[in-house]
C-alpha cells in the first residue's frame, strides 16, 4: 500500500475505528487491491495484478477508475474505503468501474463517517460488467448521528454477466438517506441487488431500485428489507421491466414498522414483451404474529423475540 | 399436572370449545384424536396461553394459568410446536435452536438433536431457517427445537403432517426420548396409527370431549366410528 507520508494519521485513523467496529483490517493488506479516501484526498492505493486503480482529486472529494483485466479471478476482495472524519462538510465521491470478460471479483466498499454531524456525502458509481464476468459488490456503512448521504449506482451486465449488489446501513443511523440502484442487464445476465436499512428517531429514508431486464433470458432479483422505528419515514421504490424474451424479474420488498414510523412501498412492474414474467412480494407491518409466538413459546419475550427476528432480517 | 377444567372458546359468536376437561399427568404421552376441524389446535394453543378461554380455567400443580401469557408458560415449562411452523429469514437453524445463544446448549447436544428427527448436522446446522426449507425439514427443525429445551410438557401439534413415510418412526424416536427427559407428551393428531403410540388419548369432535382413555381403546373407538362425530347434543 503506498501511503502518502503527510496522510499517516489519517491513514491510522481509519484503521483504529475498522478495529473498533469490528470491520476487517486485513483490507489495508498489500495483497488487497485499494484505494483509501480521507476527505478530498487519496491517502492510500494500490494495486495487484489484473487491476488499476486511478484516482483524482477534486475539490470536495475524489473521482478513481477502477480497471480489472480480462479473466482476472482475484482471492481477495477489491477495497474501496471512503472516509471523512470531520463532522462537518460535503463530499463526492465518483467511481466508474470497469469489469473485463471472463473475471470473477469481489468488492469491499467502507464508507466510514464515525464523526458525522452535519454531513453531507455523495456517492456516484458506474459499474460495467463484462460478458460472463461476476461482481459482487458489498457495501457498509460507518454512520454519525449526522449524514445526508446520497448514492446512486447505475450497473450494465454484459452477456452471460453477473453482479450482485448488497447495500447495508443497519448497526448506525441513516438520518438521510437516498438510495438508487439501476441494473441494466445483457442477454442471459443476472443481477441481485439487496438493500437492509434500519431507520430510527426521525430518519428519512428513501429507496429506488431498478431492474432492467433487456436482454433474452435476463433474470433479476430486487430486494429491500427495512425495519422502520420512532418516527422515521422510509419510502421504497423498486421497479421492474421486462424486455427481452423470456427476461424473469422478482421484487421483494418487506418493511417492519414499530412505533409512529410512516412506511410507504410503491412496486412497479412493466413488462413489454409477451415472454418475460416478473413477480412481486411484499410485506409491511408490525411483525408476524406467528414468528413472535412461536419463539415465545420456547422462553422468549416478545421483545426478545422480535429482537432475534429483526436481527435475522438485517443479517446481523 | 397440566389441567383444562370446564374450557370453552368461543370466537364472533361460534363455539369452537365447551366444557373440555382434560389431565396431563407428568412423564405420560398423550394424543388428542379427532377429525379436521374438531377443535385440537385450539386445545393446544390454550394450553399454551396463545389464546384466552372463553369459559373455565387451566391449571399446572394446582395454580391457575389462564391469565398468563405465552412466553410465562413457557418459563413454567410447557412448549409447543405449532402445524405450520414459521419460518425465519436470516436465522440460521444453530441460532434459532439456541434462541439467539440464550439457551446454553452446546454443539454435541445440537448434534444430537438434529439427527434425532433425521437431519444430518452437517447438512443442517447452518442452513437458513428460511423458504428455501421444506415444510418437512422445517417441522424437524421444530420437533429438534423442543429435544433441546427439555420441558416439562411438550405439545406438537400435527407433528406427522408433511413429513414422508418416516413420521411414525420419527414420532416413536421422539416418545422414547421425552420419556427419558421425563417431558409429558401431548400430541395432536388425526392419525390413529399416531394416536396409538401414546399412552393415552382424547377423542374430540365438535368442539367436545367424546371420549377419554387409554390410547388403544379410544383409537379403537375412533376407528369404529370412522372418525365421524357421534356425539349427542345433551349427553354426558
Amino acid at each position: 500500500m503506498t501511503i502518502k507520508v503527510d496522510r499517516v494519521k489519517e491513514y491510522e485513523a481509519l484503521l483504529d475505528i475498522y478495529e473498533r467496529e469490528g470491520l476487517d483490517t486485513s483490507l489495508f493488506g498489500d495483497r488487497i487491491a485499494a484505494i483509501i479516501i480521507s476527505g478530498e484526498r487519496i491517502i492510500g492505493l494500490n494495486n495487484v495484478p489484473g487491476v488499476e486503480i486511478t484516482g483524482e482529486e477534486m475539490e470536495n472529494g475524489v473521482r478513481a477508475d477502477v480497471r480489472i483485466a480480462d479473466g482476472v479471478e482475484l482471492p481477495f476482495p477489491i477495497h474501496l474505503c471512503t472516509g471523512y472524519l470531520k463532522s462537518e462538510g460535503y463530499q463526492r465521491v465518483e467511481f466508474n468501474i470497469v469489469v473485463g470478460k471472463n473475471s470473477k471479483v469481489k468488492f469491499t466498499s467502507h464508507c466510514i463517517f464515525p464523526y458525522a454531524k452535519d454531513f453531507t456525502h455523495e456517492a456516484i458509481s458506474r459499474i460495467t460488467v463484462g460478458e460472463n464476468s461476476s461482481v459482487l459488490y458489498d457495501d457498509e456503512h460507518v454512520h454519525g448521528e449526522g449524514v445526508r448521504m446520497i448514492s446512486k449506482t447505475e450497473v450494465e451486465v454484459g452477456k452471460g454477466g453477473r453482479y450482485t449488489g448488497r447495500f447495508s446501513l443497519t448497526k448506525h443511523r441513516a438520518r438521510e438517506l437516498k438510495l438508487e440502484m439501476t441494473a441494466k442487464l445483457a442477454d442471459r445476465a443476472i443481477a441481485e441487488l439487496t438493500s437492509k436499512v434500519k431507520a430510527v428517531k426521525d430518519d428519512s429514508v428513501e429507496i429506488k431500485e431498478v431492474l432492467l431486464l433487456e436482454g433474452a433470458h435476463s433474470r433479476g432479483d430486487l430486494k429491500s428489507t427495512v425495519i422502520a422505528f420512532d418516527e422515521s419515514r422510509v419510502n421504497v421504490v423498486n421497479e421492474a421491466y421486462g424486455l427481452g424474451d423470456y427476461a424473469k424479474g422478482h421484487v421483494e420488498c418487506h418493511e417492519i414498522v414499530k412505533g409512529e414510523a410512516d412506511v410507504q412501498t410503491v412496486p412497479l412492474l412493466r413488462v413489454r414483451n409477451d415472454k418475460a414474467e416478473l413477480t412481486h412480494e411484499a410485506s409491511i407491518g408490525r411483525i408476524n404474529e406467528a414468528q413472535l409466538v412461536q419463539l415465545m413459546a420456547k422462553g422468549l419475550t416478545e421483545e426478545e423475540a422480535a429482537e432475534l427476528i429483526i436481527k435475522g432480517l438485517l443479517g446481523e | 399436572m397440566l389441567c383444562l377444567r370446564n374450557v370453552g372458546y368461543s370466537k364472533d359468536g361460534r363455539t369452537i370449545l365447551r366444557s373440555i376437561n382434560m389431565t396431563f399427568r407428568e412423564g405420560m404421552s398423550y394424543s388428542i384424536l379427532g377429525p379436521n376441524g374438531a377443535g385440537k389446535s385450539t386445545i393446544a394453543r390454550v394450553l399454551m396461553g396463545e389464546l384466552k378461554p372463553t369459559e373455565g380455567q387451566v391449571f399446572l400443580d394446582g395454580k391457575d394459568l389462564t391469565g398468563l401469557g405465552v412466553t410465562e408458560r413457557a418459563k413454567l415449562g410447557i412448549s409447543m410446536t405449532w402445524q405450520e411452523p414459521a419460518r425465519y429469514e436470516g436465522i440460521r437453524v444453530r441460532e434459532y435452536l439456541t434462541l439467539g445463544g440464550k439457551l446454553k446448549v452446546d454443539e454435541d447436544e445440537i448434534r444430537d438433536a438434529l439427527e434425532l428427527v433425521g437431519l444430518p448436522y452437517e447438512l443442517y446446522a447452518n442452513r437458513l431457517i428460511d423458504k428455501t426449507l421444506s415444510g418437512g425439514e422445517r417441522k424437524r427443525i421444530e420437533l429438534a427445537s423442543l429435544l433441546l429445551l427439555k420441558p416439562r410438557y411438550a405439545i406438537l401439534d400435527e407433528p406427522d403432517s408433511g413429513l414422508d413415510i418416516t413420521a411414525g418412526e420419527l414420532i416413536e424416536r421422539l416418545l422414547d426420548r421425552f420419556r427419558k427427559t421425563g417431558t409429558t407428551l401431548i400430541l395432536i393428531t388425526h392419525h390413529e396409527e399416531i394416536a396409538g403410540k401414546t399412552d393415552f388419548a382424547y377423542f374430540v369432535c365438535a368442539g367436545r370431549l367424546v371420549k377419554k382413555g387409554f390410547s388403544r381403546e379410544v383409537v379403537e373407538y375412533y376407528r369404529r366410528t370412522c372418525g365421524r362425530c357421534l356425539f349427542v347434543e345433551g349427553s354426558p
